[in-house]
């Protein structure tokens, strides 16, 4: 093992940090609390109220309520199908054109990111409606059906799909990659799935659970295209039982963290290989020549 | 271990991106067994040549044969070429055996073939203890040799080797390059070696393709590259050079002021009568320094290099000259006295020299006489 001596003059730096540190705590500790209670106490109290009964009273009766009614499952059920569909179609899109992108046409990779943010700058009506417009000569199986909620959903997510996974295609060394692959004799379809899918999971799957979160919680255009998803239910409900309403949307907020929870944990992870990986001591790696 | 080696036929090869030619009607031929450097500044083509044979890189003129087979228009996966890169190329979800297996597996070859195989390769780089690490895992040394192994794994006709050593430090880089030439002498396999730095072609190469501005300078033995360039780019890029002025005397010599009468080889340069105005290059190690108080020549600076010692010299014609001595020599010099100097070899190239009176050079005639 090396032990590592600090240099003369190291005492005062680090004095010097740990001053500031100790100043800046108390700040940051007083910004988080307030941001906490900003987020937190519509939260607590929503879950309150969604537990009274009457003669404030502690109940679940909302919440069993909920789960007795078949429209609960079935717009549940609906939302899930269309998000799952949603996440299939924007990865087998991203997959080859943001490679095809990164690969071949570095150039026009600002372009390709620009217009990925279109949906962000332009009102998802017009969106909707020019989807429509365009997918109207297509059979009955896609107008008229959730498929075409979907692909709704497709361009509406790309914002945050086509960001997540094309940085993590950047993360990687594409070219040389792909040309390695290509030299040992590999085809595209081999060099896909043994080299750039699974050194490309974790952009997959940030690029996947934003895409579903989006899809789980997305009112307008359901509503627009007269889709009874979970969103469009939970407004339904609001309008007749509130503690109800309450309820569902507590239910609501579970689905919508719990992928992003699960990002975190993700990105943390990879953080933290890297670390570990920056970390390795080359001795105890056994790391010669 | 097989003998694997095949020759290799690059003729016309011409790629251009808009109106910059990158090759321009390059004609290399590689023997069998035979490990060619390709040699020259960054821009030169070298790594475009070597990509073009890998079928990497698309080409605009030119046909590419391996023992005798065109495979000019076959994809690179078709080629059975191994190659390894200058930046690490390793798959990093995979371990070194994996990822020496990978070109096995694509191969469709059973796992005991290829764990067979793996080791071997591995043991052959010296790695077979690292074989179930990852990338992230290996020095950046240990990464290229496996590599290496990968590239083997496969049996490839040939190996191309695209700046391998270049992101390793001094010390890894002339080990490994060495492992790489036995390696490459035990299999007997047709081997380009793309590389900047001369050091490394003459150490390795069988033979050395010197290129600049996307062409062909010189194709020859280290040897020849070094002690008969064959252009003044190629005397200038291998070894360093001093630039004297000089006269052309009888057949062979040359009058240059700074170190009276030198020998040249008329091989190399023909075409020159008695009396033209010529530049000399001379190689540092072909000048010698005697202790001399009437010589007039001063030491201005020295480094030592280790097996060699640099020393710059001030001429009586206010140029300044480099001579490359051995630390013997070195030792027996007084640096503050004056000293003379002469030739320990023949001149290394002649070039025309431009704009000289006749006057100067009758003179310079005479003086010679």
């Amino acid at each position: 093992m090396v032990a590592v001596t600090p240099t003369v003059g190291a005492k005062g730096v680090k004095d010097k940090g740990s001053d500031v540190l100790k100043l800046g705590k108390p700040f940051r500790f007083g910004i988080i609390g307030l941001v906490a209670v900003f987020f937190l106490v519509p939260i607590l109290a929503s879950a309150r109220y969604s537990f009274l009964g009457n003669n404030n009273t502690f109940t679940i009766s909302a919440y069993t309520e909920l789960f007795g009614t078949n429209e609960f499952w079935s717009t549940l059920f609906l939302s899930v199908k269309i998000g799952l569909g949603t996440v299939f179609l924007t990865l087998a899109l991203l997959i080859p054109t943001v490679i095809w992108v990164n690969l071949r046409l570095p150039h026009l990779r600002r372009v390709f990111e620009a217009i990925s943010l279109l949906p962000l700058v332009v009102p998802s009506v017009v969106i909707t409606l020019g989807v429509i417009t365009s997918y109207k000569h297509l059979p009955n199986l896609i107008i008229g059906t959730p498929v075409i909620l979907a692909l709704e959903y497709v361009v509406l997510a790309l914002p945050y799909s086509y960001r997540t996974f094309d940085s993590a295609v950047q993360s990687l060394d594409l070219k040389t990659l792909v040309e390695a692959g290509q030299s040992l004799g590999s085809g595209w379809g081999k060099l896909l799935r043994f080299v750039l899918l699974p050194n490309l999971r974790s952009g997959l799957f940030g690029a996947a659970v934003l895409t579903f979160a989006y899809c789980i919680g997305e009112f307008a255009v359901a509503s627009l295209l007269s889709f009874t998803t979970f969103p469009v239910f939970l407004v339904q409900v609001g309008q007749t039982a509130a503690s109800q309403a309450v309820a569902l949307s507590l239910i609501a907020l579970l689905f919508t963290w719990i992928p992003l929870a699960v990002i975190v944990i993700i990105f943390a992870q990879r953080r933290n290989r890297a670390a570990a990986i920056d970390a390795v001591d080359p001795l105890e790696a056994g790391v010669q020549v | 271990m097989e003998r694997s080696g095949l020759s290799v036929e690059l003729v016309g090869l011409s790629r251009y991106y808009k109106d910059v030619a990158a090759l321009s009607s390059l004609d290399l031929k590689a023997e069998a067994g035979e490990l060619v450097v390709l040699l020259g500044p960054s821009g030169c083509g070298k790594t475009t040549a070597l990509r073009a044979l890998a079928g990497l890189e698309r080409l605009d003129e030119g046909t590419v044969s391996i023992g005798g087979r065109d495979v000019t228009g076959l994809a690179p996966s078709k080629r059975n070429i191994g190659m390894v890169f200058q930046s690490y190329s390793l798959f990093p979800n995979m371990t070194a055996r994996a990822n020496v297996e990978f070109g096995l597996r694509v191969r469709k070859m059973s796992s005991a073939q290829r764990a067979e195989r793996s080791s071997e390769m591995l043991e052959l780089v010296g790695l077979k203890a690292q074989a179930d690490r990852f990338p992230h895992q290996l020095s950046g040394g240990q990464q290229q040799r496996v590599a290496l192994a990968r590239a083997l794994a496969i049996k490839p006709e040939v190996l191309l080797l695209d700046e391998p050593l270049s992101a390793l430090d001094a010390k890894v880089r002339s080990l490994l390059r060495e492992e790489i030439r036995r390696i490459q002498l035990e299999l007997g396999i047709t081997t380009f070696f793309v590389t900047h730095d001369q050091e490394e072609a003459l150490a390795l190469a069988d033979r050395i393709a010197v290129m600049n501005g996307g062409r062909l300078e010189q194709f020859g033995s280290p040897l020849e590259v070094y002690s008969h360039p064959a252009t003044e780019f190629v005397a200038e890029f291998v070894g360093s050079v001093n630039r004297v002025q000089g006269v052309v005397g009888e057949t062979g010599k040359v009058l240059v002021d700074e170190l009276g009468v030198v020998e040249y080889h008329t091989a190399g340069n023909s075409g020159y009568s008695r009396g033209d105005a010529v530049e000399v290059l001379v190689r540092p190690e072909a000048i010698g320094l005697a202790q001399d108080p009437t010589g007039g020549c001063s030491i201005v600076g020295q480094s030592f290099l280790g097996a060699s010692v640099k020393v710059k010299v001030a001429t009586t014609r206010g140029s300044i000259l480099t001579c490359e001595l051995s630390p013997l020599e070195a030792s027996q010099l007084d640096f503050g006295g004056a000293v003379s100097l002469y030739m320990k070899g023949p001149a290394l190239l002649l070039s025309r020299r431009t704009g000289i009176s006749s006057a100067s050079a009758v003179e310079a005639q005479s003086a010679m006489s």
